[in-house]
């Protein structure tokens, strides 16, 4: 895909909102977060799991998502996500934006989304 | 499954990273279940195998971005339930400090303020909590009373005195007393063996009962035995501390050491310690002394006048004591022709009891609560000053309290934050109160006369500590409650939209306006009860100052010349002439006298006797009199004024009949409207006075206007002068002659010279008590002087702050107007119109200030009558003179303020930029 500093934005601004909003049903962990971005767009949208777990951090550092180590019988641990208060309001936020960019392009461009 | 942790940490460690142990887990997990679910989809081992190390790879290729920041703690952490409200007072300390620091004038100026009203209330709290409500330095001292008679409810010339008869009636057995004791005053003259000049001392003859009395204990030595002190026994003295260190060097070994007291011998026994003091702190030597009764040597009358204290039982009441020595006195013999000549009336005889605390301070204690109510009036004024001040800022903080109550601080923490604030300048004021209290109290014994009472019970100590801050942290709860009641009613979103010079909507700063100009007019109503009460006390004291005593005290030498009690009469009046004629050579001398009595110094003696009323001749009357013998020159020198006849001179000598002159008050009393040449028969059974002619009749041959022996305001005493030449030698065997020299100018400036003339005529003697006549008047006066003085500088600190405050007010209300001033120029008002609106709003301040100033001064002066002298409680002059520079002050205080108001450029206001 080629990416052009404006693909690259969009697409961490993106990347954010979707992990954002994957964590808004449940908490998940890692791998649980790249696989759902994966199917769910269709594979549009290719992950590079190298820039998910950084992301994570970012987020976590930002307060808008916490993680916690979680040990289940037969398994190894593994670090769980889920959204903080601040997440939940970022993401209301962003989703809010991203609707009322989509109106625009639609008037503008009729460009609906799907 | 294999293991991908090793491999992760070397591919990192590879790159030169280290993620972390909690990262590589992280990695590990997904690796895992990446291998699993690529298993899960068909791939084969080796196939999910290489799956994962291309995953591992992509993460080592971006390690730096692999990097979690360490879990920060919260930038604020949530206090514990249990610690936020000290922690929340702690803060608002040190905000409170900050705010302080931030505006160090108005600072400065609030803590000078506290510490000024506050220091000199904790000083009067001190005097009144030492003279006034401690008890007595001696053990049971709740019992301890003083006896005092009145003879047909008149008392004594001295006050405060029994006679012997009454004394020795109650001593024998008496039922509601344990014991009793007596004394009375002198100053003697001290000779020490081996130590060269004799000194005056003052001694208190006093009954060995004294001591077991009160409790006291000798430092060493023993104290006297109940037998000494009988008249013939030898003399036995106590040193006092003082006096022992001072004159015998404090050496042990002075018990049993001989001293000689008006050339009379003494043996020392004891010496007391420092902190026994009896009667007061002047007394530096105790001897021995019994009352003497009633019938003396050869059948002679004896009577004695002087002070006594009991000590009730214990279940007694004083009025029970007072009983039973009215009725022993009553039944008992007495020296009814002294009793005569000293009280006035010879009977009945009343005993009084007062308790020893109340005796000693009745004197004073209405003067210090009447300084303690003005002190607190002074208190009032400073704390609404501050009170002011504050609410001043509270305008300029509505803001920032606003904020804080919409972050969401609650009543209780706002009005804290405010109590807090000023809790600290309460605090820091007292503090520095306190310390300008103990300043004060380090100069008081020397400002206050020397006969103020329990002087060494005023201290500071663990009460008047405690008092002091108890005050300041009243005097700041009063200061803070009324801007924190203003915050009270804050509307919020109002304060915090409001423009800052709208003229309306600023209701917050309107009702602190009106706050603060009622607490002015409050401020000026104190100015002018203190200044009232300054103005009548200094009126009073410039008229006692000023009142006739029927002789002239300027320009008036006076001294003692106390004599050795071996000199005969003859002696002492040779000694007294030679000295005299000496006196009047001196250039600047205008007349020179010797006598037995002189105003303040001593009344001379007291005369008693029967004779014929010269308006009834059938009728005998009761004379009494006070006795004054004089040489010639005396009327001259103090000046007193003639009325009719003559006065004594030199022709009255030893030869001729008996001539006494008496005052006006004598003439009115006994000797009807033609005294001159009335003659008063000689008679048996004559208290005072004895003439060397003992047949021959008294021919009065003057009358001269009275004369004031102490204060102003006694009662007038009828009086009778008679010749040295004239009297018995008995009669003047003891006496200490008190020199009177009028010059012509600076009469100080004459001590020099009369101590020489003294040295050279009385080699052996010294002179005692020299002062002019002038600084005698102006010690009388020492009290109401004082008072006076205290009251004015109270006054003066209260109109200062009274004007110093209502120029704040005014600015404050200007600044407040200043948009109303600019609309009212823009529409044609004067200047002189914007002067009269600020001078408008002064003076109903003022008018209502004054109103009730003079209102309740007009109710409370009557007060004050006990200490005025020749001035109405209601002196239309004094209430005058205050209002009228009270008024002054308000108008001088207007004149910055209305000058700004009247240059207010209206554009500026209605923008609202000035």
């Amino acid at each position: 895909m080629a990416t052009t500093s404006l693909e690259r934005e969009l697409k961490r601004g993106s990347t954010e909102v979707l992990i954002l909003a994957l964590l808004d049903e449940r908490q998940r962990h890692g791998y649980d977060i790249s696989r759902l971005i994966d199917k769910r767009s269709g594979g549009t949208i290719t992950f590079h799991t190298a820039s998910l777990y950084p992301t994570l951090y970012r987020l976590e550092d930002k307060g808008l998502i916490e993680g916690r180590w979680v040990e289940r019988a037969g398994q190894r641990r593994r670090r769980y996500y889920r959204l903080t208060p601040a997440g939940r309001k970022m993401l209301f936020e962003q989703r809010t934006i991203w609707e009322t960019f989509f109106l625009a392009l639609d008037r503008v461009a009729r460009i609906s989304h799907a | 499954m294999p293991e991908w942790k090793s491999l992760l940490r070397a591919s990192f460690a590879a790159g030169g990273h280290d993620p972390g142990d909690d990262i590589i887990e992280e990695l590990n997990a997904h690796a895992e279940i990446a291998y699993e679910s690529a298993r899960a989809d068909g791939c084969d081992a080796a196939e999910a195998g290489r799956r994962v190390d291309a995953l591992i790879h992509t993460w080592t290729r971006d390690a730096e971005s692999l990097r979690r920041r360490p879990k920060r703690a919260p930038a604020v952490v949530a206090p514990s339930a249990e610690r936020v409200r000290l922690a929340g007072i702690i803060q608002d300390v040190r905000y409170a400090i900050r705010l302080l620091r931030r505006g160090p004038g108005f600072a400065a100026l609030a803590i000078l303020t506290m510490a000024l009203g506050i220091g000199a209330t904790t000083t009067l709290w001190s005097v009144v909590n030492g003279v006034l409500l401690k008890p007595l330095p001696w053990p049971e001292a709740d019992r301890l009373v003083r006896v005092t008679e009145t003879r047909d409810g008149r008392a004594g010339r001295v006050r405060g005195t029994v006679m012997n008869g009454t004394f020795v009636a109650w001593a024998d057995h008496p039922g509601t007393i344990d014991a009793l004791a007596g004394w009375t005053r002198q100053t003697r003259t001290m000779t020490v063996r081996g130590r060269g000049e004799p000194s005056r001392v003052p001694a208190v003859p006093l009954t060995p009962s004294a001591f077991a009395m009160l409790g006291a204990r000798p430092l060493v030595g023993r104290l006297f035995a109940a037998d000494e002190g009988a008249r013939g026994a030898p003399g036995v003295a106590l040193l006092s501390y003082g006096l022992w260190r001072e004159q015998f060097g404090g050496r042990p070994e002075v018990v049993g050491e001989a001293v000689q007291l008006d050339d009379q011998p003494y043996t020392i026994v004891g010496v007391m310690p420092r902190a026994f003091e009896f009667p007061d702190r002047e007394a530096r030597l105790w001897t021995a002394w019994t009352v003497p009764g009633v019938v003396g040597e050869q059948g002679a009358q004896v009577g004695v006048i002087f002070s006594a204290m009991a000590r009730l039982r214990t279940g007694a009441t004083l009025a029970q004591a007072a009983a039973e020595a009215t009725a022993r006195a009553r039944a008992a013999p007495d020296s009814a022709l002294v009793a005569m000549a000293l009280f006035g009336a010879k009977g009945p005889i009343d005993v009084q009891m007062t308790p020893a605390r109340e005796a000693l301070t009745a004197d004073v204690r209405p003067a210090i609560l009447v300084l303690l109510a003005a002190v607190a009036l002074l208190l009032v004024t400073a704390t609404a000053n501050v009170a002011s001040l504050q609410l001043a800022r509270a305008t300029t903080r509505r803001r920032e309290l606003a904020v804080r109550a919409s972050l969401g601080a609650g009543q209780s923490r706002l009005i804290r934050q405010l109590l807090v604030e000023n809790a600290i300048v309460g605090l820091s004021g007292g503090a520095a109160g306190f310390g300008f209290a103990v300043a004060l109290l380090h100069i008081l014994p020397s400002v206050l006369p020397v006969d103020f009472p329990r002087m060494d019970a005023v201290t500071i100590d663990m009460d008047v500590a405690a008092f002091a801050l108890a005050l300041s942290l009243v005097t700041s709860v009063a200061c803070g409650m009324i801007p924190a009641w203003h915050m009270r009613r804050l509307n919020l979103v109002e304060t915090l939209a409001e423009d800052g010079v709208a003229p309306v909507g600023g209701t917050l700063r309107l009702s602190i306006a009106r706050t603060r100009a009622c607490i002015m007019a409050g401020q000026l109503a104190v100015a002018c009860m203190l200044l009232i009460g300054a103005a009548l006390l200094t009126r009073s004291f410039v008229a006692l100052m000023r009142a006739d005593r029927g002789y002239d005290p300027v320009n008036v030498l006076t001294a003692r010349l106390p004599l050795p009690a071996g000199y005969a009469a003859e002696r002492r009046l040779q000694l007294l002439d030679r000295l005299i004629e000496r006196l009047h050579v001196v250039p600047g001398v205008t007349h020179a006298a010797y006598s037995t009595a002189l105003p303040f110094v001593s009344a001379g003696g007291f005369a008693a006797f029967t004779m014929r009323s010269p308006r009834n001749p059938g009728v005998e009357m009761d004379v009494q009199a006070t006795q004054r013998i004089v040489s010639p020159d005396y009327f001259a020198a103090m000046r007193l004024r003639l009325v009719a006849g003559r006065t004594l001179s030199v022709t009255d000598t030893a030869v001729t009949p008996p001539a006494i002159v008496v005052n006006q008050s004598f003439a009115r009393k006994y000797l009807g409207d033609h005294p001159i040449g009335f003659h008063i028969p000689q008679r048996r059974g004559r208290a005072g006075i004895r003439f060397r002619d003992d047949r021959t009749d008294w021919e009065v041959v003057g009358v001269v206007d009275d004369m004031r022996q102490d204060n102003v305001d006694a009662a007038l005493q009828p009086e009778l002068f008679a010749s040295f030449t004239q009297i018995a030698p008995v009669g003047i065997r003891n006496f200490d002659p008190i020199l009177v020299i009028r010059t012509a100018a600076d009469p100080a400036s004459y001590v020099p010279t009369l101590r020489t003339l003294v040295r050279e005529e009385a080699p052996a003697m010294a002179l005692d008590s020299v002062m002019t006549m002038e600084d005698r008047v102006m010690t009388s006066l020492a009290r109401p002087r004082l008072y006076a003085a205290v009251l004015v500088g109270f006054a003066v600190f209260a109109l200062l702050i009274a004007g110093v405050g209502l120029f704040g007010v005014l600015s404050y209300s200007v600044a407040l107007r200043t948009r109303e001033i600019g609309v009212r120029t823009a529409l044609g008002a004067q200047a002189r119109d914007i002067v009269w609106l600020v001078l408008g709003q002064a003076a109903v301040i003022a008018v209502i200030g004054i109103a009730v100033g003079l209102w309740t001064s007009f109710a409370g002066s009557r007060y004050l009558s006990a200490f005025l002298y020749g001035v109405d409680p209601h002196d239309a002059v004094s209430f005058g003179a205050v209002s009228a520079l009270l008024l002054v002050v308000t108008i001088a205080a207007c004149l910055v303020p209305a000058r700004r108001a009247a240059r207010v450029d209206p554009l500026q206001a209605l923008r609202g930029r000035w």
